[in-house]
């Protein structure tokens, strides 16, 4: 955009103290996860004693055997697969319908169905009378409850609406004339056609899935359904009450600070591995919500 | 004669547009069954509810629950907890992806200004509970790094999280580390919507690069600006509740507590759901009319409305 | 083969009416080009008979059929549309055969019909190609070519070349009309420029706020437009409109412009406004300046703007703007000390000055 070389002393002097202002910002960003990653690879004993800073100290696996040897992590995490790819699937099963049937001119009511659906993102009726609900479905401490109960956002099918909406009409008039059906408009033309779109919803619905946390406490009291994120709380809330814990901490290289540290990094692996995916969606997606004319 | 070509209008329109109709149906039902019926469930603010009776069959008491709630002091306090929170959120959390977007403007280095960016985007990917995990390791007493740092300058350990007077500071700045960077992407859209030429025509003028920010730059995002912190203000009563509820223990409930935590607690943990859902409802109509109010500014200051 | 029948066709958008009560016989094989400035209603009228639009009073009739209920996709009627809707995540090939493929045509069937409009198209080459990667004009052409493939009972064209730049869109002129010329299927075009309309018609329907205001061949509306509308809109430059008192005597009329005197050709109509103002028309093409003829008018030079064999003079007659069409070959030099044209009376119109109605026109 600007050239070094054109710049003045002034200018060079201020874009370095913004790099060097940005630089401390990332870092500060970073060092939370490094500092983690370093507790999690040291001895429970240097630890506890605050050594950790930047590196390892002691260096061993022992926190992440004690986590990687319990059976309900491994269930959690498969738990967690199943809600994340069932949950999204079953979003977008609704969502891209019901947008495209919002998005066209000739819904009749077209106005008061739009209306109804984003109603809901300014008020709902809370906490209580949700649980309350999902307890009269017979949606406690159920898997597809979890999975059906939170498929559809107003925002996502908003979103999705407007892109759709923002799709030149001709395409799907050329489409009917050539003798396209609704289904098939949607299907060969409009999905085709809203990639990025759908690839932005559906990477929300991912991670949101992902990281679910608060309903699945809530709502699933069975340790075989739980998800991650539910077993990640357990398990570092647990450990500093734990006597029986506390006793074998004494003998091993382990506390229950490096042991929740192993449990962080093991969790924000995946995170990690598809982000690059993620990040070139992201910035498209949050512009396509957001502020509509 | 009319109403009979409307019947057959509307005849023909179904037989060619049914499919549409079927196409939303269940997302229709979706919203029915899961966020319209509670909110028919709402009544039972009004109601002696036992699950025993239900919704339905529960006596209606009036508004014997909110007369409670507003001599209760745990719920007053948690009200103006959740305001001066979501103000000191306000006041630090709104300038500073505004200011990072400022600053990665400014930055020449392509692979630096992408490298520094993929950074900071990512806390906004990490879960609530793990966001909390790393809290409480880094402000633990024994190995938390703060209190390491604290230590080489002969500073005690402080156990942070049980202080009511840090559990503010820490949770608006967990929230500033976590967010602002995903935050600035708004606003680097904006900037990127400014006409090249107006800074062509600012070097030609000899202005430096300061002064292109603060004449050019900031006063072209300004309505961006001014469009996020109406959608902010509107959504005060939001509080992140659920990191709320990972962080704070009976200790730091003075400062802490929330109105949603306090709902989750009276509720779902004591099972006292009518007069749970009362604050509930209390904190829906507020943040509803917040919304209201925001959405009417931003329609009379932009033009645009925000749905 | 059949032709279209549009009677008393309304289309009201709550209580306005933006196509008013037409009728408009298309007859089988014809090219009809429907031309008005934007918002007559020409788009409406056309979306109207593809069936994209609701009717909202009258009759389309295609071929003995009234399709007013009748689907789009059974109308048997295929479009070209302004921004050819061409699916750019389909390849040429795929975008021609997409309609086929939905009426579920035989495979082989398909790709045999795909290659047939390719050839005609000259598409072949470039059948693997995603739309992105075509010109402008080839993108055009796949647009034809979808709507060719289908063998259709009439084509409509909305505008189709507008986002063209004037070359190709004269290139592509030329190829719709051969095309039209080899398929020989009823044809109906939309447009706002009325080249495209004089160039590709068999005959034009002026349109302007909702109603036709002639229909004709391209020289019918050329030599004699029934109002000022279609005066002004057809011809490039479209004709002088001069305001002028009748004087002189009733089989000798003369128009008084300032205070030059131009004879006009006698008619009832004309005499019967004697003393009274009109709208006088004269073709830029048919004001004369090399040889002067009897009682030539002064006129005013401004301004030549040179076209090449042909050039345009702005002048101003009696404080009008007016300008002159003339050819430059042998005249080139003196173009500039124009002073005076004179004009054949039989090619002036005479104009009622508030109804804009021609006068003294057979049929009129």
């Amino acid at each position: 955009m600007m050239n070094w070389n054109l710049y003045s002393r002034g200018d060079k002097f201020f874009a370095i103290v913004v790099s060097v202002l940005v630089g401390m910002f990332t870092a500060a960003t970073l060092y939370p996860f490094i500092y983690i990653a370093a507790v999690s690879f040291s001895s429970g004993f240097a630890a506890q004693a605050g050594k950790v800073v930047l590196t390892p100290i002691d260096s061993t696996l022992e926190a992440y055997k004690y986590i990687l040897i319990q059976p309900e992590f491994w269930l959690s995490y498969r738990n967690t697969f199943i809600y994340t790819i069932g949950g999204t699937i079953m979003s977008l099963l609704f969502i891209i319908p019901g947008a495209y049937a919002l998005s066209r001119p000739q819904l009749y009511g077209r106005r008061f169905l739009n209306l109804f659906v984003a109603f809901t993102m300014w008020f709902n009726a809370g906490l209580i009378p949700f649980y309350l609900n999902m307890r009269d479905l017979n949606l406690l401490d159920s898997m597809f409850g979890i999975i059906i109960g939170f498929a559809v956002n107003a925002f996502n099918i908003i979103l999705l609406r407007n892109f759709f909406e923002s799709i030149p009409e001709s395409f799907e008039e050329a489409a009917r004339m050539d003798g396209a059906n609704d289904f098939q408009v949607l299907w060969k033309v409009f999905i085709p056609l809203s990639k990025p779109a759908i690839a932005t919803i559906t990477l929300f619905c991912i991670v949101a899935r992902w990281n679910g946390f608060f309903w699945a406490m809530v709502l699933l009291s069975s340790e075989e359904k739980i998800p991650l994120q539910v077993f990640l709380r357990h398990t570092i809330s647990n450990l500093s009450d734990d006597d029986e814990f506390a006793m074998t901490q004494l003998e091993a290289a382990y506390s229950a600070e490096t042991v929740t540290a192993a449990i962080i990094v093991c969790s924000i692996i995946p995170v990690l591995l598809v982000y690059p995916w993620i990040q070139k969606y992201f910035e498209k997606g949050i512009l396509l919500g957001g502020v509509k004319e | 004669m009319q109403s009979e070509s409307r019947l057959s209008k509307i005849g023909y329109h179904l037989r060619r547009e049914w499919q549409i109709y079927v196409m939303l149906l269940p997302t229709i039902i979706w919203f029915i069954v899961f966020l319209y019926k509670p909110m028919y469930g709402l009544q039972i603010a009004f109601k002696d509810y036992s699950i025993f009776r239900g919704v339905d069959g529960s006596p209606w008491i009036g508004f014997e629950h909110f007369e409670f709630l507003f001599s209760n002091d745990q719920f007053i306090r948690a009200f103006w907890n959740t305001i001066i929170i979501s103000g000191l959120n306000l006041l630090f959390g709104f300038p500073a992806p505004i200011i990072l977007a400022l600053l990665f403007n400014e930055i020449l280095h392509a692979t630096y200004k992408k490298t520094a960016q993929t950074i900071v985007y990512l806390p906004h990917f990490i879960s609530s509970v793990i966001i909390a995990g790393i809290v409480i390791t880094a402000f633990s007493p024994s190995v938390g790094i703060v209190n390491t740092v604290l230590g080489w300058f002969g500073i005690d350990s402080i156990y942070f999280l049980t202080k009511p007077e840090w559990f503010r500071p820490i949770f608006v700045g967990t929230g500033i580390w976590q967010e602002a960077g995903f935050g600035s992407i708004v606003f680097l859209a904006a900037i990127a919507g400014v006409n090249p030429s107006l800074y062509e025509s600012a070097v030609v003028d000899g202005a430096n690069r300061w002064q292109m920010m603060w004449k050019i730059t900031i006063p072209s995002i300004l309505p961006t600006i001014l469009i996020m912190l109406i959608i902010r203000i509107g959504n005060v009563m939001e509080v992140s509740f659920e990191l709320i509820i990972l962080l704070y223990q009976p200790a730091t409930y003075s400062t802490a507590d929330v109105v949603n935590t306090f709902v989750y607690r009276q509720g779902i943990q004591s099972g006292q759901y009518d007069f749970a859902a009362a604050a509930g409802l209390f904190n829906a109509v507020v943040a509803f009319v917040l919304v209201m109010i925001a959405n009417t500014l931003s329609k009379r200051y932009s033009r645009t409305s925000l749905w | 083969m059949s032709g279209v029948k549009l009677s008393q066709l309304v289309k009201r958008y709550g209580d306005l009416e933006v196509v008013k009560a037409i009728d408009l016989e298309v007859q089988p094989h014809e090219f009809v080009v429907l031309v008005g400035p934007s918002g007559c209603g020409k788009s409406t009228t056309l979306r109207m008979i593809a069936g994209l639009e609701e009717i909202s009073g009258g009759e389309v009739t295609i071929g003995d059929r009234v399709v007013n209920r009748v689907a789009p996709k059974d109308r048997d009627v295929a479009m070209v549309f302004q921004n050819y809707a061409l699916y750019p995540h389909l390849n040429v090939a795929d975008n021609i055969a997409f309609g086929l493929r939905i009426r579920k045509t035989p495979k082989d069937q398909v790709q045999k019909m795909v290659a047939e409009v390719a050839e005609i198209l000259g598409l072949t080459p470039y059948l693997d190609r995603r739309p992105a990667d075509l010109s402008g004009g080839q993108r055009q052409r796949v647009a034809m070519g979808r709507a060719i493939v289908r063998h259709p009972l009439v084509f409509l064209f909305d505008e189709p070349l507008s986002n063209l730049d004037a070359k190709l869109r004269s290139q592509m002129r030329a190829e719709i009309k051969r095309l039209h010329k080899r398929l020989d299927v009823t044809s109906i075009y939309v447009t706002h420029d009325q080249v495209e309309a004089m160039t590709l018609a068999d005959r034009i329907v002026v349109m302007n706020d909702g109603a036709i205001e002639q229909v004709g061949t391209p020289m019918e509306l050329f030599l004699n437009p029934v109002n000022t509308f279609v005066a002004g809109f057809i011809g490039s430059p479209p004709m002088n409109q001069i305001r002028a008192e009748i004087s002189g005597s009733s089989n000798a009329p003369v128009a008084k412009i300032g205070d030059q005197l131009l004879p006009l050709p006698a008619s009832a109509d004309v005499a019967d406004r004697m003393g009274a103002d009109v709208t006088v028309g004269i073709r830029p093409e048919h004001a004369e300046v090399h040889s002067l003829g009897t009682s030539p008018l002064n006129v005013e030079l401004e301004l030549v703007e040179t076209l090449g064999s042909e050039a345009l003079l702005h002048t101003k007659l009696a404080d009008t703007p007016f300008i002159i069409k003339t050819e430059t070959e042998e005249h080139f030099s003196t173009l500039d000390q124009v002073s005076a044209f004179s004009v054949n009376p039989h090619q002036i119109k005479v104009f009622d000055i508030d109804t804009g109605r021609v006068l003294g026109q057979a049929g009129a």
